[in-house]
């Protein structure tokens, strides 16, 4: 394996990357999938339940940005799953 | 499974450092979290017979209420009800003399009262004790005092402990994959210390897992709701949806003397849940503008939404149902979704058999963090040892000294706190004015004094008196209810029930544990490794060790 495939450790960009765009991505997916599941977004508990959804999805993307290439790279792709997830929930909520 | 050497490295630091920065708070959080389960027990061993008045048939409640608000300024804005067959003891009506929040109150007075035979009200006045409250708040807060806003610093401490604690989990378990298959369940005795404590360490991470995702996720919402509510509102751009669903305000304010008959309550509750028991009913707000009934459904084989029951919301004088925490029906579907993500953190769904395993899973947590500790101090003494070569024992460096004086003065020092604050809380009752003072005073100067111990002494010999004082102070607790009965007349009170039986048979055997580990601390310290941090020959005072009064390992 040369060096260019090798993971770079990046620990302070891809904490960050990962805990601030992973919880707006997180925020977003949640709504998402409140506002597809049966009774909507108007639902009983539905509130609460998309709260809750939050803290689940957040963690999983957290945890696995530090798999990205470097800091950078995780930073390209969460800003892009942002932009791809807050259109699909705009269209959604339409 | 193969995984990557650069994915290992990085998971492997990951899991090294999150858990080590973590590991102390959650100890506490899951050690006191294990003893909260038991929290009605827990009260009432320390709770003084006599101060729990007889209970009434549900039909003269009315009565009692009616006798009480006549009498009782203080009731008057709220009071607590507990019906017949609820499974834990509490006087039929119980107010507190003064309006609460949710701090540790230590100078509340709680009224209790009752009918005699002649339906005329008997009410006393006590002094609750404040070591179940303290016990929870150990749970929550990890002890750390002090608020910012309307929440607990201490919540927030562990909110963020818990968002590193899933870092751990997921991290422990990548590094863990590759030889998951090859060394299942293997708890290896012949290959070295470091490797039982390593496969220890596993066994309890792995087998647990499930439990250990779901506690660290709800702690993280339990911490951060607000913060969480307030991120939806912003990208949903409606507060009014977000905004908590609040029952409907009402303007009009009612007399006293509306109030509807507990049985006309009792009726609405049944109709929303037929199977389930109303245990206790609390009577909120009740001249202000938000006047509210807290109806706890109870039923064992359910899952239910809060630590001990599931909840509906009445309003005390139109009898109308604001909320429950058991809407009927697939609308009420997602509510019950969200009830399970608390059941699951609180073990309440399948009744005692659940609260037992969630009780061995909360002490088998602390296990892992402290056996974590324990593994990084061992894993750099290897490392030191290499370093410095074998021609001389090497010392240990200071960051592994001070961690090691940490892990063992913080959670034996907790443990020990909350076992001594326990058996004086029982043996000062009746000598002091206010018990609840000296139940503070007392786990915050042994905790405090703990940690003070094992920067003075060094781990290996602190260790080794902490886990003799654990032993000792968590004996006390059955053993006073042994002297209750040998001396009657001593102001101490024996354990009756089946739970507080329960709390002293625990306690005895948590005590011979205790006093096993100081056993082999002490036989680790002095046949091992003489480099390592637990070894009683090295260290500030080692010629001091053979005045110690028994060597254990060699009789």
């Amino acid at each position: 394996m040369n060096s260019k495939q090798k993971i770079q450790a990046d620990w302070w960009s891809k904490s960050l990357i990962g805990g601030v765009l992973g919880f707006s991505l997180a925020l977003a997916l949640s709504s998402l999938l409140t506002a597809i599941t049966p009774g909507g977004m108007d639902g009983q508990s539905k509130v609460q339940f998309n709260m809750w959804m939050v803290a689940p999805i957040w963690m999983f993307i957290f945890s696995f940005s530090y798999l990205f290439r470097s800091g950078l790279s995780a930073m390209s792709w969460l800003t892009g799953l942002n932009l791809l997830s807050y259109s699909l929930l705009l269209m959604v909520l339409r | 499974m193969k995984i990557r050497s650069d994915v290992m490295r990085i998971y492997q630091s990951m899991h090294i450092w999150t858990g080590i920065v973590t590991s102390l708070v959650l100890f506490i959080g899951f050690y006191a979290g294990s003893l909260t389960l038991f929290k009605p027990q827990l009260d009432s061993w320390l709770t003084p017979p006599g101060q729990v008045l007889p209970q009434i048939p549900t039909a003269q409640l009315d009565q009692l209420v009616g006798q009480v608000l006549d009498q009782h300024e203080s009731a008057k804005a709220g009071f607590s009800l507990y019906l017949q067959d609820a499974a834990t003891s509490h006087s039929p009506i119980q107010w507190f003399a003064t309006d609460l929040g949710r701090e540790l109150h230590l100078d509340a007075r709680l009224w209790q009262g009752t009918l005699d035979e002649n339906g005329q009200q008997q009410t006393l006045q006590v002094l609750p004790s404040v070591v179940a409250e303290l016990v929870d708040y150990l749970h929550r807060t990890a002890g750390i005092p002090g608020t910012l806003g309307h929440e607990h610093i201490g919540i927030y401490v562990l909110g963020v402990a818990a968002v590193l604690y899933f870092l751990a989990l997921v991290s422990g378990v990548i590094v863990l994959l590759p030889s998951l298959v090859k060394t299942w369940f293997a708890l290896r005795r012949q290959k070295g210390e470091r490797r039982f404590w390593l496969d220890a360490h596993n066994i309890a991470g792995i087998t647990a897992l499930p439990f250990h995702l779901v506690i660290s996720l709800t702690v993280i919402v339990f911490a951060f709701h607000d913060q969480i509510y307030a991120g939806l509102a912003q990208i949903l751009d409606d507060d009014t949806q977000i905004s908590r669903q609040a029952p409907p305000r009402l303007t009009k304010t009612y007399e006293l003397q509306q109030l509807l008959p507990v049985g006309r309550l009792l009726e609405t509750a049944h109709d929303l849940a037929p199977e389930f028991k109303v245990t206790e009913m609390a009577y909120m707000g009740l001249q202000g503008p938000k006047p509210m009934v807290r109806l706890a459904l109870f039923n064992p084989d359910r899952l239910m939404r809060g630590p001990i029951s599931d909840y509906a919301f009445i309003h005390p004088y139109s009898g109308q149902l604001l909320n429950s925490t058991l809407s009927p029906g697939e609308a009420g579907l997602w509510g019950r979704l969200v009830a399970s993500f608390f059941a699951l953190h609180f073990g309440s769904y399948g009744g005692d058999w659940v609260r037992w395993a969630y009780f061995v899973l909360g002490f088998g947590g602390a296990f892992l963090f402290y056996s974590g500790n324990l593994l990084w101090l061992e894993s750099r003494r290897k490392k030191r040892t290499k370093e410095m070569g074998m021609a001389e024992v090497p010392t240990q460096s200071r960051s592994c000294r001070v961690l090691a004086n940490l892990t063992v003065g913080v959670c034996l020092g907790s443990m020990a706190g909350v076992a001594v604050t326990m058996v004086t809380g029982k043996l000062l009752y009746a000598r002091v004015d206010n018990i609840n003072h000296v139940s503070m005073a007392v786990y915050y100067s042994v905790f405090l004094g703990a940690i003070a111990w094992g920067f003075l002494l060094g781990p290996a010999r602190a260790a080794i008196h902490l886990l003799h004082m654990c032993a000792l102070s968590t004996l006390a607790i059955p053993m006073l209810t042994l002297l209750a009965i040998l001396l009657p007349d001593s102001g101490l009170w024996p354990s009756t029930a089946p739970g507080t039986l329960g709390v002293d048979l625990v306690a005895l055997v948590c005590a011979s544990c205790f006093g096993y580990f100081a056993k082999i601390a002490r036989k680790r310290g002095l046949e091992g490794p003489r480099d390592s941090l637990w070894s009683l020959h090295s260290g500030p005072k080692a010629p001091c060790l053979t005045s110690s009064n028994r060597v254990g390992s060699r009789q």
